[in-house]
């Protein structure tokens, strides 16, 4: 397991409270006062409860999760050497806002995306992108075609292993600010990507992350 | 366990106690609980007074607190008050016959072995507890009984108890009685 999966198993208690709201007394106090009847529990017993309960229904409804179950395959890969204007047509081929960048032997070194053109051309966004190319568009086009996709990409790059379940992805997620994460084997090597719409849409989780 | 630890879970993990339930849930404890002991109680005097049997013990009230007062509980529930008393009954005339040279001795072994066998037993319910003491500190009338105690009162009197709970905790849209039978 390389050293960026174990970084998004190292966040999952961060996924788990992202996910579990902690109660207060107060707001247990409250239910109860919703409920008539004298109830012989306390609040810590019953936020125990709640808590063990909730961990046992997550893994009941999200415990059969797979990265790879979930990630989009068949993209194609960025090489290093390539410069970023021929990068830039297989983003767009690819419909994609970002693509993982792949070595010889198939391992994810990196990930070029939308923001790291940007970064490349010096500005901040993509507004202030078009006002640059009002005013001077001369200068655009000589630097992508002199820089290669390896000075330009995002690295360390966070991936996940196919194997990973519900947790783990929302630790990854959790972990950067990028739509995509690029989902590997056992030995780093590229499979696919997983989205974090698609994700988001297969458990209906739109306002969690 | 070092000692700050072990004095810092004496301050309790909760600031607030329980709410206080309405004055409707107040009455229908009282109207439970004085219907379930009148209803022994009258058992009791009919049929019993005058013989060496008893219906009425002190552990009773301690039963009515919780399946008038705490409807919910599951140690309230069938089960409990109807398990807990018999087998707390039968350890209480057991510890009695064994140790009654040892007042002390046959008083803490009841009490302990009770709690340890409604636990074993899924029957937890406080008022057993008195139940088995009673067995043992109870007047001579109760000693007489052996465990006819187990019968009588420790089994009549929480069926009675317990039917009174069906009749009347189920009569209000608030309270609804058992939650679990067994």
């Amino acid at each position: 397991m390389t050293d960026k999966q174990n970084r998004a198993q190292a966040s999952e208690p961060a996924a788990e409270a992202a996910l579990e709201m902690e109660l207060t007394d107060a707001d247990i106090l409250d239910a109860m006062q919703h409920i008539p009847g004298y109830l012989d529990i306390s609040t810590e017993d019953f936020r125990t409860i709640y808590h063990l309960s909730h961990r046992h229904a997550t893994e009941r409804l999200f415990g059969n999760t797979r990265a790879e179950n979930l990630m989009r395959t068949g993209i194609t890969p960025l090489q290093p050497e390539m410069t970023l204007d021929a990068a830039a047509v297989a983003l767009v081929a690819a419909g994609s806002r970002a693509l993982p960048v792949v070595d010889a032997g198939g391992c994810v070194t990196g990930i070029l995306t939308e923001n790291d053109f940007l970064r490349q051309l010096e500005v901040a966004s993509l507004p202030a992108l078009l006002l640059a190319m009002q005013e001077n568009t001369s200068d655009l086009n000589p630097r992508l075609h002199a820089i290669t996709v390896r000075q330009a990409m995002t690295v360390p790059v966070v991936t996940i292993g196919r194997q990973a379940g519900f947790m783990q992805i929302i630790g990854a997620f959790h972990q950067h600010a990028g739509r995509s994460l690029p989902v590997v084997d056992e030995g780093g090597r590229f499979l696919g990507m997983l989205l974090r719409k698609d994700f988001l849409h297969t458990y209906h989780l739109e306002n969690l992350l | 366990m070092k000692l700050p630890e072990y004095l810092h879970k004496m301050r309790g993990t909760t600031r607030g106690s329980p709410p206080r339930v309405s004055n409707e849930e107040i009455l229908w404890s009282w109207i439970g609980a004085f219907a379930g002991i009148a209803i022994v109680a009258w058992v009791n005097r009919l049929f019993f007074e005058g013989t060496d049997l008893t219906m009425m013990i002190g552990s009773f009230g301690a039963t009515a607190v919780l399946v008038y007062g705490a409807v919910r509980s599951p140690l309230a529930q069938p089960r409990n008050m109807v398990g807990g008393h018999i087998i707390s009954a039968f350890i209480g005339v057991a510890c009695w016959k064994l140790f009654h040279q040892f007042p002390w001795l046959a008083e803490a072994a009841a009490v302990a072995t009770a709690i340890a066998v409604m636990h074993l037993t899924r029957t937890l319910h406080p008022p057993g507890g008195a139940t088995a003491l009673i067995a043992v500190i109870g007047s001579p009338d109760i000693h007489k009984l052996g465990f006819w105690y187990v019968l009588m009162p420790a089994t009549l009197g929480p069926l009675i108890l317990l039917l009174v709970a069906l009749l009347v905790n189920n009569i209000p849209a608030s309270r609804r009685y058992p939650e679990i039978w067994f």
